[in-house]
């Protein structure tokens, strides 16, 4: 999954971004409103986190602005400022959720993949797709009781897959979702993480769960569905 | 302490004593004019019917040369009393008794009857029987005449008693008239009280009522209450933004904080990744107690004047605000220079204060020149004043900014950008400073470029030193 994160104050911006790789987002950060909109409006995120002060347009103007473009990426507000009316301006604005400074970087994070889920149109953390389990809190995929060991961007790939089933994901867009900006740089390698994700998920003597369609993208199996 | 005086009361009795008074002066005028006159009146008629008395003896037909009193046609008052005698002391006639007093003739005496107060009168003349003929012979005819002064006091009186009635009334009529228009001129009084009732601290709008504007005497009232709200909203608002500012200044320490150190938590770390991770979590909480420090600076020094007098040498403290910054200034390739500082000009301001007012406006003309630039630092005084400025060669201020450059946490961004490492609060610190010590701060563009800061105080004394 791919966040943009929108803040100007550079220690707090790290501090996100670090927590959200290691919590296995790609993330990309632009440290004024104006930087924010222009990041925002390529649609390429699955959730955008939005400080409210910010310079060049401030967090409002960037989230109107994207409104009125169509873009219904899940935006989630972060603000430091005091009293109700702000928030419920916010939320009418086209917000889906904030949170006050301080806040707690777990909670960040937990409800930034609550958001993630819900727009993908999921509302359990859990995940089934064909005989496999996913648990996108824990990031964890069993089948049965046997934990399959995955790398953290082969189960980024599965779970990015799997909130799309049936659908055909090219692989510019698995990219652009799993990597931040410079995500070119990974095109070469994303064939080999299919193939290793391939290789652990499918059972001996079955289908294998990701279809590869030529020219065109990959895709889940989608008999077993439960 | 709240009295129940009222303006309406006091105003109401003011006019009533003062028309009171005005009634008493006149019945006692009107009552002794009329005393006067009616005296007058009564003497007169004393000296009538004594005349008239005289007139009976005069023309009465004589009787074989003796006189006569002939009364037809005259009347007399219930108790009067009069005596006519005649030469040797014959009485030609009487009524009451007449009490032994001496009259003296032609004038009015006054005395008492059976402890009646009464008014005689005396009138000598003569009857000649037979005048014109040689047998005429000359009487001495001697007539008084008194009536008691009652009844006239009572008609006196009855004067006197119908002014009072009609006072009184007119002072009841008054005190309605005056009560209810004291109460209608009061009114727009009552409209601008019940206007500035409205106004709170959410609500600071005030409008005075036409109906105060509309009178002379109120119109100043009305216009120095909407002065001195519009001065209170002002700095309502400004305190309250002060108060939102510096909530959003410590939440965003606490929120770097927080998450640095929940991000080093997030999962087992090295030593070398919590080395630097303490590292910036120190950077971050002095942050914050900077922060903290200069806002309690700030509130300590916006508490008003302060009661110690302490001074300070402004050319030392610049000398060791120069020093002090100097790595800094190294660091930016700036070199600080004096001009015509001069040793021994003490102003009002402890040393703390000082050091803290120069230091932020010396790092600020720092942080603001480009390197290899140039930071001048001049000195003036004249037999009161002392101005220092410091001036530096960087970009200089934008117009915009300049009316908020001293407000607490203005950064010159609308963002209030963090991104310079200020707080935002220097510059409202210095002025915090030179505004407690009586002196004055400002900032403006050089017109060769550049900002220049000038600061200046009243000089406190000057102490000739050696150095």
């Amino acid at each position: 999954m791919r966040v943009l994160l929108v803040e100007d104050e550079m220690r707090l911006a790290a501090n996100i971004v670090a927590g959200l790789r290691e919590a296995g987002f790609a993330v990309d950060h632009a440290a004024d409103g104006l930087e924010g909109s222009q990041y925002a409006e390529q649609d390429l995120f699955d959730l955008i986190v939005l400080d409210l002060m910010l310079p060049g347009r401030d967090g409002k103007g960037v989230l109107r602005s994207l409104r009125q473009k169509g873009i219904l990426t899940p935006v989630l507000i972060l603000t430091a400022q005091e009293g109700k009316t702000p928030i419920i301006e916010l939320l009418n604005c086209g917000a889906d959720d904030y949170l006050a400074k301080p806040f707690d970087l777990g909670e960040l994070i937990a409800r930034i993949k609550a958001l993630i889920r819900r727009s993908k149109g999921a509302a359990s953390p859990q995940i089934h797709v064909a005989d496999l389990q996913i648990d996108t809190v824990r990031q964890t995929v069993t089948r049965g009781a046997q934990v399959i060991d995955l790398s953290p961007t082969e189960y980024r790939i599965l779970e990015y897959l799997a909130h799309k089933p049936r659908a055909i994901v090219s692989k510019k867009q698995l990219l652009e979702h799993l990597y931040d900006y410079d995500w070119e740089h990974h095109s070469n390698v994303i064939e080999a993480h299919i193939s290793n994700l391939r290789r652990k998920l499918t059972q001996p003597g079955s289908e294998p769960i990701i279809e590869t369609l030529r020219y065109r993208g990959y895709r889940l199996r989608t008999e077993d569905w439960r | 302490m709240t009295t129940n005086a009222s303006i309406t009361r006091r105003l109401t009795v003011s006019i009533l004593l003062l028309e009171l008074f005005a009634a008493l002066a006149l019945i006692t005028t009107v009552t002794n004019h009329e005393r006067h006159v009616r005296f007058e009146t009564f003497d007169a008629n004393l000296r009538g019917t004594c005349n008239a008395l005289l007139g009976a003896v005069q023309e009465a037909d004589s009787k074989d040369g003796s006189v006569q009193l002939d009364l037809t046609g005259m009347s007399f008052p219930s108790r009067a009393i009069y005596r006519v005698t005649v030469d040797n002391g014959q009485i030609l006639g009487a009524r009451g008794t007449l009490p032994s007093i001496s009259v003296i003739p032609g004038s009015v005496t006054r005395t008492k009857v059976q402890d009646r107060p009464f008014r005689f009168y005396m009138l000598k003349g003569e009857r000649v029987i037979d005048p014109g003929s040689p047998g005429a012979v000359n009487h001495h005819v001697t007539v008084i005449y008194g009536v008691p002064e009652g009844d006239t006091w009572h008609a006196v009186f009855e004067e006197a008693r119908f002014f009072s009635i009609a006072t009184v009334a007119l002072l009841g009529i008054t005190t309605l008239l005056i009560s209810w228009l004291i109460r209608r001129f009061l009114l727009p009084i009552r409209e601008l009280a019940h206007e500035a009732e409205k106004v709170s601290a959410e609500r600071w709008t005030f409008h005075a009522p036409d109906s105060s504007k509309r009178f002379v005497e109120l119109r100043p009232l009305a216009s120095a209450i909407e002065k001195a709200l519009a001065r209170l909203e002002g700095s309502f608002q400004q305190q309250r933004r002060f108060t939102s500012d510096a909530a959003h200044e410590i939440k965003t320490d606490l929120a770097i904080i927080k998450s640095s150190v929940q991000l080093l938590s997030m999962r087992r770390r090295t030593v070398e990744e919590y080395e630097q991770g303490l590292i910036l979590g120190l950077e971050d909480i002095g942050r914050l107690e900077s922060t903290i420090q200069k806002m309690l600076a700030l509130a300590r020094l916006e508490q008003g004047p302060k009661a110690d007098r302490e001074t300070s040498d402004l050319a030392e403290i610049v000398e060791d605000v120069i020093v002090q910054s100097q790595p800094y200034a190294d660091i930016k390739e700036v070199e600080v220079i004096t001009e015509n500082l001069q040793i021994g000009v003490e102003v009002l301001l402890d040393r703390e204060d000082a050091m803290m007012l120069f230091s932020n406006v010396l790092l600020n003309a720092l942080q603001h020149s480009s390197t290899n630039g140039l930071v001048k630092i001049s000195m003036m005084t004249d037999r009161e004043t002392v101005v220092l400025r410091i001036r530096d060669y960087g970009e200089g201020i934008s117009e915009e900014d300049r009316p908020f450059l001293f407000d607490a946490f203005y950064r010159g961004d609308a963002s209030r950008s963090r991104k310079s490492g200020g707080t935002g609060l220097g510059l409202s610190i210095c002025k915090a400073i030179c505004d407690r010590a009586g002196g004055s701060i400002g900032i403006a563009n050089h017109p060769d470029g550049g900002a220049e800061v000038e600061i200046r105080f009243p000089i406190f004394s000057r102490i000739a030193r050696a150095t």
